[in-house]
């Protein structure tokens, strides 16, 4: 068995020359990653690497392939000059290739902690950048949280705006001084104030009683709200309005009061009304029993005057006798006018309905008082419509409505005398007349306003009036299906001021017959 | 304090008139260059194993690392094998080898020993040395499209 070298020789120069190609392939990979990333310890060091390997690997194929040449051209001597020189050019290279591997020790332990702070940075960056996510999403979600709390707090708003400028009781706010900070169009309407110049309003100001305003006061302080209370406010006027409020305390974070919102609701009318059906249902009733009491001493007055007339037959007129049974009479038809006023107040007595045009009776009616409204410096003024239609009803009960209210407005300038205003109106569209009595008199107190129409309740002195008069016209005005509207002070027309004295407006439907004919004309 | 003085004066002035006997030059004999290279070969296979160490202790991850270790090992391989290839050749004599028909076709003279095996396989060291080219080779080739991709990302 012969083992020959040229194998060897072969694989020697084939593998030189795949070393040198192989060497620069990964040169260039090398230097493509020192470009891409010139900052990277790791490519730096192996693109060092590779030069180092690839001088290495060219010198030593380069003096592989030199000798092969050489001993195959029979040049031994040549080889043999040049072997040391690259045997030691390789050493060196190995050499090289280990201290750049040495470098790589120092380098990597440099580059593993930059590494390690990158990774931190890294990690840090991508943390940051979840945050900045998370941030974004939730500044997103905050956005429409926003957006949507925006909106709803427009619609609050707007429904808050509408229910306190289109309220038609009084809204209001107020500090804790009870200064009104804020007052609807509602409110200052029925203070009588203008919407568009609104006073600056307190509730010391609105409250007519400072009793009032204290109990309200003192209830908002212990229960921190007010139900259902019942208040007197002064109007622009001076007069007085009835209102129910309901208040709720405002507190500031530390429970504070800092003032209150308050809902009050004008109960002048439904007061009024309730009073007038308190007095009609006083009137039936009292009515109903002087009925019973003078159909009971109607009888027997009628015995006794009878009776009286009789006897006064029976004496001479000069005796004493005779004037006592005369007394007797006076006295027994005065009781008899009682009655029938006590009658007539309860609508007991006969009426013949017709006609009846309301001038014609104020005209027969101020023909027989003005010589005594004259007496008493009291001067007549005639306000008569142009067109006042009839109404039905009994005239003569109408006349003595006219006296009766007449004589009470003399009664109230008698002393100091005065103006006595007789006006009527037509209201077209409530197809009612209107005849009003007006007086400049001292006027009705307020105490006993809601008791003129009570029976025998009067301010005359005894023996000038019975206290029916207007009680008998309050039935006879009733019976006619009117009212009587009493307005005392009076504000008369073209004056903002309020003015002493009376004003009793008898309202009566015209006739139906009027009424047809009218809406014929229409029609 | 004098003699301090006088000592080293009197050794510089023997070692300026008497050169040969400092023996301040030293001679480099014929066997120094075989074992240089020797060393530098061990020193590679040195450096080497400490790369393919510290990168395998290392979190670099990737399909390249793992090329490279594979060219460390190889190189190592072929490190030892040229070291063993270095030393047998200093065991051989010229009788060892003939040419008679020329270089290309001399041949190993019988009879085979263990020293002339290992000469002649340390003559194919190339079988080892081109596959760890190659890997280094696709080692770097793996490290740039990992970097290409990165970028892209």
């Amino acid at each position: 068995m012969e083992m020959y070298m040229l194998p060897s020789v072969i694989t020697d120069i084939i593998g030189s020359q795949l070393m040198i190609i192989l060497s620069f392939l990964s040169l260039r990979y090398t230097f493509l990653l020192i470009r891409k990333d010139p900052d990277n310890f790791l490519w730096g060091f192996l693109h060092y690497f590779c030069i180092t390997l690839a001088i290495f690997a060219i010198s030593r194929a380069v003096g592989h392939m030199v000798k092969q040449a050489l001993l195959i051209s029979d040049q031994k001597e040549i080889w043999q000059m040049l072997s040391p020189l690259s045997g030691g050019v390789n050493t060196l290279l190995m050499i090289s290739v280990a201290a750049v591997t040495i470098y790589y020790h120092k380098g990597v332990e440099g580059y593993r902690a930059i590494q390690k702070k990158a990774d931190s940075l890294r990690r840090a960056n991508r943390r940051l950048e979840e945050a900045g996510t998370t941030m974004k999403e939730m500044n997103l979600h905050l956005e429409e949280m926003v957006e949507t709390r925006t909106q709803d707090l427009a619609l609050s708003e707007e429904k808050f705006r509408n229910f306190f400028h289109n309220s038609k009781d009084m809204v209001f706010f107020c500090d804790e001084a009870g200064i009104i900070l804020d007052m609807n169009k509602a409110g200052l309407e029925m203070l009588d104030y203008s919407d568009k110049n609104p006073p600056h309003l307190s509730l010391n100001h609105l409250f007519s009683e400072e009793s009032g305003l204290k109990d309200f006061n003192t209830t908002l302080t212990s229960q921190r709200f007010v139900e259902d209370f019942e208040a007197e406010f002064v109007k622009k006027d001076g007069s007085i309005i009835y209102s129910l409020l309901s208040a709720t305390a405002l507190a500031d974070e530390k429970g504070k009061l800092i003032g209150c919102e308050g809902i009050a609701k004008d109960l002048t009318r439904l007061k009024t009304m309730t009073s007038q059906m308190i007095s009609t249902e006083k009137m039936a009733s009292v009515g109903q029993m002087a009925a019973g009491v003078a159909h009971e001493i109607n009888t027997p007055l009628g015995i006794i005057l009878g009776y009286a007339q009789l006897m006064k037959d029976d004496f001479p007129p000069e005796s004493e006798t005779f004037e006592n049974l005369v007394v007797v009479e006076r006295q027994s038809q005065a009781c008899r006018k009682i009655v029938a006023d006590l009658l007539k107040f309860s609508r007991q007595s006969a009426s013949s309905p017709q006609d009846v045009d309301i001038h014609e009776i104020l005209i027969d009616v101020l023909a027989i008082v003005e010589h005594n409204l004259h007496l008493d410096h009291i001067d007549i003024v005639r306000c008569f419509a142009e067109e006042l239609p009839v109404v039905t009803g009994d005239e003569e009960k109408l006349r003595q409505v006219f006296v009766n209210l007449i004589n009470n407005a003399q009664h109230a300038m008698e002393d100091e005398g005065g103006v006595l205003t007789i006006r009527t109106t037509y209201l077209e569209e409530e197809q009612m007349i209107t005849a009003s009595i007006i007086d400049t008199g001292t006027g009705i107190d307020l105490n006993i306003k809601n008791r003129i129409f009570d029976p025998f309740f009067t301010t005359k002195s005894v023996g000038k009036g019975t206290g029916l008069g207007l009680s008998v016209s309050y039935g006879i005005i009733e019976d006619h299906r009117g009212t009587i509207i009493v307005e005392s002070p009076v504000m008369y027309e073209n004056s903002c001021q309020l003015t002493p004295g009376t004003a009793m407006h008898i309202r009566i439907p015209v006739s139906e017959q009027k009424k047809i004919s009218e809406e014929g004309q229409n029609g | 304090m004098r003699k301090y003085f006088i000592l080293p004066c009197i050794v510089l002035i023997c070692c300026i008139l008497l050169p040969e006997q400092s023996m301040a030059l030293q001679t480099h004999s014929e066997p120094e260059g075989i074992y240089v290279h020797q060393m530098a070969h061990v020193l590679y296979m040195a450096a080497l194993g400490y790369l393919f160490w510290d990168t395998k202790r290392s979190t670099f991850a990737g399909q390249g690392w793992v090329y490279l270790r594979i060219f460390c090992v190889l190189t190592i391989l072929w490190n030892f094998l040229a070291v063993i290839g270095h030393a047998s050749s200093s065991h051989l004599r010229p009788e060892d080898f003939t040419h008679v028909n020329g270089y290309l076709f001399s041949k190993v003279n019988m009879p085979l020993t263990f020293v002339k095996v290992i000469y002649y396989a340390a003559k194919l060291d190339h079988l080892l040395a081109v596959p760890a080219m190659l890997f280094l080779y696709l080692s770097l080739r793996s490290f740039y499209k990992d970097a290409v991709k990165d970028g892209d990302n």
